[in-house]
């Protein structure tokens, strides 16, 4: 009879651990992370970043949990990091490997849009009560790609209190208002930060509703407009508000968030969301009732303020699943119980009327009062377009930063930024 | 040459007491400059770490914590998804560093002590490899996972990571091969070992530093991988470094104080494995550096 020794007994467990290892490594029978949805379509996927996220994925669980236990389907969630989405959805998408219903930014949809796989949802967005401007943040290709989920805007806010203490009476109105109000801030000192603009790269895009503001369209047809003379004096102005440290260098959201939220910035451009961000960062309990939303300054009076607008959008993959993910969006962007409770939680501004004029909304003073004075005229960023607008941005902000270091002249820098950026349109 | 050199060699302990003090004074600032730079992040990620949410943003930031708290370690240790991710980590991490270990040695055993026609190419191939930046290499490697349905899988994971190390790993275990006399392996032919026990009861354990470095360096690339963890895992097979993101890096916000806690603590199994094995680690990446 054969007899094992140590050796044999050792190579034999070596074996064993590595078979199990290699079992254990094997896909699963779902054969990895795509969403999958039966035959009936009972079943389907979402994808979202605000799953995962802290602040929100309660409030986005309970929508999913509602639709589910309502129309008795089961909904396969996945999520991305917000930074790395665009990517990974793209990816996933062109690897048919993502299905059913999926969040989006509204800035990303053309670079989904491109990839001709999104499901046409004008007949869920007809009877939705939509508002127009929310509509329109879905739309691309004369399609109805997207579902408004919120819509917003990035606007200024402002901190009263400092305000107060610098003798700024009222919001200014004008551009030459807002310059001055910055003097008296300025005047404070205390290290206070009079307007925490964006002036790091990454963030300089903040820069183009000044452009808007300055009259210039950044792009007419397909034109693209930065460099006229409209956007080099927008740029001459930030320059000298850098130059007269009215706004700070090396600045970008995160920063001004947190300038504002130490009491250390009178103004600061942000997304409705501004509230909460800034309230869990300061030491101040009683910031978010100083703080007040207000129209970007205009050129000249009777001009129309500008703000980007900004939100989320629910689109649909064509295919497997659709029809009840896109029953699933409108559900989850339309139903007035639902995007109620949902702003409750979360105060992202819903996008039909009957949302916005429920109580737990309509009764919410900033939430009104940002969408009276900054959303009603926000626009989108005619760049979006083109899905290579991220790169565009880049490179208006590239150059507007030479500037503001000196390195080059508004008009010679607006004009290579341009040329950098024809290009890219596609 | 070598004569004139040896003949000329000094005691290292001389070397360093004719040192004039001006330029000794010069090597420690020196290494004080350096130490800054190398230590300033982490003094910073500790003292976030123990720094309360509102303290964290404050303006102008303190050097040193002016109230300490335990809430952030408290909240990791109650978050039962990033104890998910770290047994993904551990798992993904060690079979890529034993299967890494594995082939390289075979593969390098074979560069170091067999001669064959193409051997100089191959092995100029297998580094060739490290040129390409491997970001490049994603979008293919997803497009072969999905194919085979290994994607979402810890094999998706473990077998991009093992290409990754696979070519460092060769040529540092060469190395060390190349210095184990092949009067050695020869002795054991005479005596009749087969190549099989030659390289396995001779080579290998003469190795052993050199495994163990092999094993780290593919560890802690395994360890510390985003884009890759991020994109070819299923969420529920993540790691800790896509993991952290997702927690932490919102769309609105980043809890920086709860990152850096995060980040201390999941740094710690990689130093504890550092402290542990560094004599090996140094013998074994200087190893087989100087011929002669």
């Amino acid at each position: 009879m054969n007899t094992l020794n140590r050796r044999a007994v050792l190579r034999l467990a070596g074996l064993s651990a590595l078979g199990a290892a290699v079992a254990a490594c094997a896909p699963d029978a779902a054969g990895g992370g795509a969403p999958k949805g039966d035959a009936a379509a009972k079943a389907f996927g979402f994808t979202s970043w605000s799953l995962n996220e802290e602040a929100q994925k309660g409030a986005v669980q309970a929508v999913l949990d509602a639709y589910a236990a309502r129309a008795k389907v089961t909904i396969n969630p996945a999520s991305f990091p917000y930074n790395e989405y665009l990517n990974q959805v793209t990816l996933k998408l062109r690897g048919g490997q993502l299905t059913g219903a999926v969040q989006l930014d509204i800035s990303w949809l053309a670079a989904l849009a491109a990839m001709g796989r999104l499901k046409d949802l004008g007949a869920q967005a007809a009877g939705g009560g939509y508002t127009d401007v929310a509509l329109g943040s879905g739309q691309f290709g004369g399609k109805q790609l997207g579902l408004p989920w919120t819509t917003g805007s990035i606007g200024l806010v402002a901190n009263t209190e400092l305000l107060k203490k610098a003798g700024v009476d009222g919001m200014p109105a004008t551009v030459e208002e807002f310059e001055a109000a910055l003097r008296k801030v300025a005047k404070l000192g205390g290290g206070i930060t009079p307007y925490a603009a964006a002036t790091k790269a990454a963030q300089l895009k903040d820069i183009l509703p000044w452009m808007r503001t300055f009259g210039s369209p950044l792009l007419e047809g397909d034109t693209i407009t930065v460099g006229d003379d409209a956007s080099v004096a927008a740029v001459e102005w930030y320059k000298k508000l850098y130059d007269d440290k009215l706004i700070a260098p090396d600045v970008d959201r995160f920063d001004a968030r947190a300038l504002f939220a130490q009491g250390k910035a009178a103004f600061y451009d942000d997304a409705i969301i501004t509230r909460g961000v800034v309230a869990s960062q300061s030491p101040d309990k009683s910031l978010t009732e100083k703080m007040a939303p207000l129209a970007r300054p205009v050129l000249k009076a009777g001009d129309t303020p500008q703000a980007l607008l900004w939100g989320h959008v629910i689109v649909v993959v064509d295919g497997e699943g659709s029809d009840a993910a896109a029953d699933f969006a409108a559900y989850a962007t339309s139903d007035t119980a639902t995007v109620a409770s949902f702003f409750e939680k979360v105060k992202l501004p819903p996008t039909t009327t009957a949302g916005l004029a429920d109580p737990k909304v309509s009764g919410d003073t900033f939430t009104a009062d940002w969408t009276e004075k900054i959303t009603k005229t926000a626009t989108a960023n005619p760049f979006w377009r083109y899905a290579g607008y991220a790169q565009i941005e880049a490179a208006i902000a590239e150059q507007v930063q030479a500037v503001l270091v000196g390195r080059s002249p508004a008009k010679e820098a607006l004009a290579k930024a341009a040329e950098t950026a024809r290009p890219l349109q596609k | 040459m070598t004569a004139t050199v040896s003949s000329r060699s000094i005691p290292v302990e001389r070397v360093a007491r004719r040192r004039p003090p001006r330029s000794r004074a010069a090597a420690w600032a020196a290494v004080t400059v350096i130490g800054f730079f190398g230590l300033a992040p982490i003094y910073w990620l500790v003292v976030t770490a123990f720094t309360p949410d509102d303290k964290a943003f404050a303006f102008p930031p303190s050097l040193v914590p002016t109230e300490i708290t335990f809430d952030h370690f408290v909240r990791l240790a109650e978050n039962e998804q990033l104890f998910g991710y770290l047994v993904n980590s551990v798992i993904v991490s060690v079979v890529t560093a034993v299967l890494s270990v594995a082939v390289s040695a075979y593969m390098a055993y074979a560069f170091s002590k067999f001669r064959y026609r193409g051997r100089s190419s191959l092995m100029h191939l297998v580094l060739a490899s490290q040129l390409f930046p491997q970001a490049l290499l994603l979008v293919t490697l997803y497009a072969v996972f999905s194919a085979t349905g290994l994607l979402g899988s810890y094999t998706a994971l473990i077998v991009s990571f093992t290409t990754f190390t696979l070519p460092l790993c060769v040529w540092m275990l060469k190395g060390i091969f190349d210095t184990v006399p092949s009067t050695l392996m020869e002795a054991a032919a005479i005596d009749g070992a087969s190549r099989w026990r030659t390289l396995h009861q001779i080579a290998l354990p003469l190795a052993a530093p050199g495994l163990v470095a092999a094993g780290l360096f593919a560890f802690v690339r395994a360890w510390n991988d985003f884009i890759f963890a991020l994109t070819l895992a299923d969420p529920d097979r993540q790691t800790l470094p896509p993991g952290l993101v997702h927690t932490y890096l919102g769309e609105f916000q980043t809890a920086w104080p709860d990152l850096m806690a995060a980040s201390l603590v999941v740094s710690l199994p990689v130093i504890a494995a550092f402290m542990f094995l560094q004599r090996y680690l140094v013998g074994g990446l200087t190893a087989g550096a100087v011929k002669g």
